[in-house]
């Protein structure tokens, strides 16, 4: 197990950035580390719209917001003194979305966690991080936890959580 | 008033007063307007408008007036017709808010999928003129499952002895259906135990009302789940326990707080403290949606696998 090489797991959340600034400071000016920025796709439902226009409207702003949140990361940790060469980025889009995207990976949006750690274990990483809410029980029954879910799941690997 | 549509009125309903007659609706945008006389036309057929639907909840009536108890002129069968009511609103489930969604697409594809499945209600969709996706319901012929519980006589030990099995084997019923929508990626979105109905005749479990849609990414199927669990802790106790209702129980002197529910924290839902006898397997699932639970069910599977065994654990009658 490589721990060096990172996955870090990332939304547009004031978490997530949290979670590329803990990896900018553990990764930046030490060699040897390889980070990859994974933002998994998670797009409004078209039940909660009533029609097309106003779904793909929706989508289409979550899905800028999130693809400028990967360029945001990557600029911080570049910022940070980890090498950009290091830095690769995987946007993995919705499998369910209005978009006609030609893509052989997609997310079907029913478990973040298991995308994560299907991606960890398909990549060979060694670290796997990822920001946290902080939720309360009733939320995490309600809501989930991707983080819980990590920490329960993952093996042969290190996990970073960063709240 | 439209003459045609007097005729056609008093030709399949002689009986209805012809005073009372209104329009004749293609266009059911506008729903309130909607009212008992009036007749909605939808693929080739006319629906006469009885009533709006009404639900009741904590002894009050709430008007539904987007849904339109009918009678079907062709065919004289009853009907219920759900207009297209595009709310968006918050569901408030103790200390957490979701944000939710009424869609008619969403109940219509679902009605496609069950359309074979008797566990749960039948129908189909069609559009008005203007583009409304309305459904056309069948009436189930029956009652609430928690009316047929609470109606059941006697004392919980008598409905532990002579009920609780046929109770619970007709709940899994319609938690395996519950599983199948899972399955094919829906959800139901509003369980609730009024929402499952015991059919007369058939004695079948029937789900309705399926069109809300509500945002969940990393525990898609918790909502539903939870709503189980609600259902089950009344199919188990009878009742649901409050701290008011088992303030001279035996066995209420023992309740902590751990023991109520994890989302409504005046539920209780640690049943074995007031009825030992309830099997301990069984004590466990309910105590998934309890306070001290570290651990949730994530899937109807998980639930099942667990609720299954415990029906062997009942008295048989």
């Amino acid at each position: 197990m490589n721990f060096k090489k990172i996955l870090l797991a990332v939304d547009a959340s004031d978490n997530a950035m949290r979670a590329v600034e803990y990896v900018g400071n553990m990764a930046g000016n030490c060699p040897g580390f390889e980070v990859q920025l994974l933002c998994i796709e998670r797009l409004p439902h078209r039940d909660l719209y009533p029609d097309e226009e106003e779904w793909k409207g929706s989508c289409e702003k979550a899905r800028a917001e999130m693809k400028s949140f990967l360029d945001m990361a990557r600029d911080q940790l570049v910022e940070m003194n980890v090498p950009g060469t290091a830095i690769t980025q995987q946007y993995m889009s919705s499998c369910i979305s209005p978009f006609q995207d030609n893509v052989v990976l997609c997310s079907r949006g029913t478990s973040v966690a298991q995308e994560i750690l299907d991606a960890l274990k398909a990549g060979g990483f060694g670290t796997v991080v990822i920001g946290r809410r902080g939720v309360s029980k009733a939320e995490e029954f309600l809501f989930g936890s991707v983080s819980n879910k990590i920490i329960h799941s993952a093996k042969n690997c290190t996990v970073w959580v960063v709240s | 008033m439209n003459t045609d549509l007097t005729d056609l009125v008093r030709y399949y309903l002689p009986k209805f007063p012809t005073q009372r007659i209104g329009r004749l609706v293609t266009d059911t945008t506008d729903f309130t307007s909607i009212d008992y006389g009036d007749v909605i036309g939808l693929g080739g057929k006319h629906y006469m408008v009885l009533r709006d639907e009404v639900e009741r909840r904590f002894g009050l009536e709430d008007f539904k007036f987007w849904v339109k108890r009918c009678k079907c002129l062709e065919t004289g069968e009853a009907a219920i017709l759900k207009l297209v009511f595009n709310e968006e609103f918050t569901q408030k489930l103790g200390p957490s808010t979701i944000r939710s969604f009424r869609s008619a697409a969403k109940e219509a594809r679902i009605l496609d999928l069950v359309k074979d499945d008797p566990r749960f209600m039948h129908g189909f969709s069609l559009h008005d003129e203007a583009g409304n996706l309305v459904r056309v319901l069948e009436v189930i012929r029956g009652k609430r499952m928690d009316t047929v519980i609470d109606t059941l006589p006697g004392n919980h030990l008598e409905y532990f002895e002579d009920n609780m099995r046929d109770m619970l084997g007709l709940f899994i019923s319609g938690c395996e259906a519950i599983g199948f929508l899972h399955a094919h990626g829906e959800r139901h979105g509003d369980i609730r135990r009024d929402h499952l109905w015991v059919e007369g005749g058939t004695g079948v479990m029937r789900w309705i009302d399926f069109d809300y849609a509500y945002e969940s990414h990393a525990n898609p199927f918790a909502l539903d789940l939870f709503g189980l669990g609600n259902s089950l802790l009344f199919v188990v106790g009878k009742q649901i326990y409050t701290p008011f209702t088992i303030q001279d129980m035996d066995g209420a002197d023992a309740v902590v707080p751990n023991d109520y529910s994890l989302i409504f924290k005046n539920r209780m839902v640690n049943l074995r403290r007031l009825f030992p006898y309830i099997p301990d397997a069984l004590n466990t699932v309910l105590m998934h949606f309890a306070a001290s639970s570290e651990v949730y069910y994530e899937s109807v599977n998980e639930f099942l696998e667990d609720l299954r065994p415990c029906l062997e654990l009942l008295p048989k009658t």
